[in-house]
């Protein structure tokens, strides 16, 4: 799933206060699950900028909407009039379903609400880590399902720097070596020897780093 | 006599309960109002705000003490939410003091009383004015020393912060 949290209130304080007619639109699959955007976060979120508010003698109606998902037209369309009967939209969604949410309603101000941050698990109770790049070439099933290009400081994809220590990171003491991992995973499969076939340098067209992507399936287009 | 300040009461029902039993104990100066919950697991960062948009000048929690939630973690996530609203309420400049919480023996009145003294007093020092609590010191998160005829062998297994 995307991971990101809600920001900090001041700085949502700031953006919302100009404004006396704000709608909180929360999104109710991602955000929801990592607890920056979703219904319960929407309603807590209006109320501290109520209370906020109070404080500053500032008056700003809020108004309080959830959607399904903020990525799909069929969804926001559901929140079209009060879109429409608000000054500005506070979108507690990622950064795709603020920009979708600003394209629907190009006349509206939205502003995001959250810092949309990585891909990933929720790896245990209040942990989310990051797992996934979008690297657009996966080849997990070479690193026995953990991703060096994500999970590695260095993007290594040959073998360890070496530098690890006690299985942690050199760059970052707080993470696990990715390819410690790697190796301890492939070793309790018995598929080490995988390890010995020559990775090739990364193409990263396929990635963010080659632009903005898009994904077109035609047995979908009518 | 006019109540000067309004009281929002979370408390588990293993704490106390009903609010008919606290509050007696209540100073004149407070107007209390008891939410009762099956378990402190309840209390939810809404109703914490909530409480507060309503018009409550301060907020408490009132739980079991640690390792005795008869559902097992319920006190612990109590006391992150509360924790959590603490910390949203200081970034939005209104004072966190307002809102506190308790680890109470079950039905232990006297602690309740203190308690509740406590908050008037923290109300004084909110306010402006000087507290009423002798030997007490308010520097950061110091705990509250509570002047109690009872001596101090009390249940308060936290502090006013």
């Amino acid at each position: 799933m995307i991971v990101g949290e809600q920001k900090p209130i001041m700085e949502i304080l700031q953006m919302v206060s100009p404004h006396k007619k704000l709608l909180i639109l929360g999104c109710g699959t991602c955000v929801k699950t990592c607890f920056a955007g979703g219904e319960d976060e929407v309603t807590t979120l209006a109320s501290v900028l109520r209370l906020a508010l109070k404080t500053k003698d500032i008056f700003v109606q809020i108004e309080e909407l959830t959607v399904e998902r903020q990525c799909e037209d069929a969804f926001i369309a559901e929140a079209a009039d009060a879109v429409s009967r608000n000054e500005a939209v506070l979108s507690l969604a990622c950064g795709a379903g603020v920009q979708a949410v600003a394209r629907r309603f190009p006349r509206s101000l939205v502003l995001p609400g959250v810092n949309t941050t990585f891909l990933g698990v929720l790896e245990r109770r209040g942990l989310f880590t990051e797992e996934c790049s979008g690297c657009g070439d996966c080849q997990l099933a070479v690193f026995g399902g953990i991703c060096p290009v994500t999970r590695c400081a260095k993007k290594l994809l040959n073998g360890p720097c070496g530098g690890s220590r006690n299985g942690k990171c050199e760059v970052n003491a707080d993470t696990d070596c990715a390819w410690h991992l790697i190796i301890e995973r492939l070793s309790a499969q018995g598929r080490l020897n995988q390890l010995r076939a020559y990775v090739p340098p990364k193409q990263w067209q396929a990635s963010l780093s080659g632009g903005p992507r898009k994904l077109i399936r035609e047995d979908h287009v009518i | 006599m006019k109540k000067s300040h309004k009281l929002s009461i979370f408390f588990c029902t293993r704490t106390f309960e009903s609010e008919a039993v606290f509050l007696p104990k209540a100073p004149n100066s407070l107007e209390v109002r008891g939410v009762s919950m099956a378990c402190s697991s309840m209390v939810k960062d809404i109703f914490l705000l909530k409480a507060f948009e309503a018009g409550a000048d301060a907020v408490t929690v009132w739980v079991c003490p640690e390792g005795k939630c008869r559902h097992v973690e319920g006190n612990l996530r109590a006391r992150k939410r509360v924790e959590r609203v603490k910390a949203l309420l200081e970034a939005i400049g209104f004072n966190g003091r307002r809102l506190t919480f308790f680890n109470l023996i079950p039905g232990d009145l006297a602690s309740a009383s203190d308690i509740l003294e406590g908050i008037v007093a923290t109300f004084n020092i909110i306010d402006g004015g000087p507290s009423k609590v002798s030997g007490c010191c308010f520097p950061g998160n110091a705990a509250l020393k509570i002047q109690s005829p009872f001596g101090s062998n009390h249940s308060i297994q936290t502090d006013f912060r």
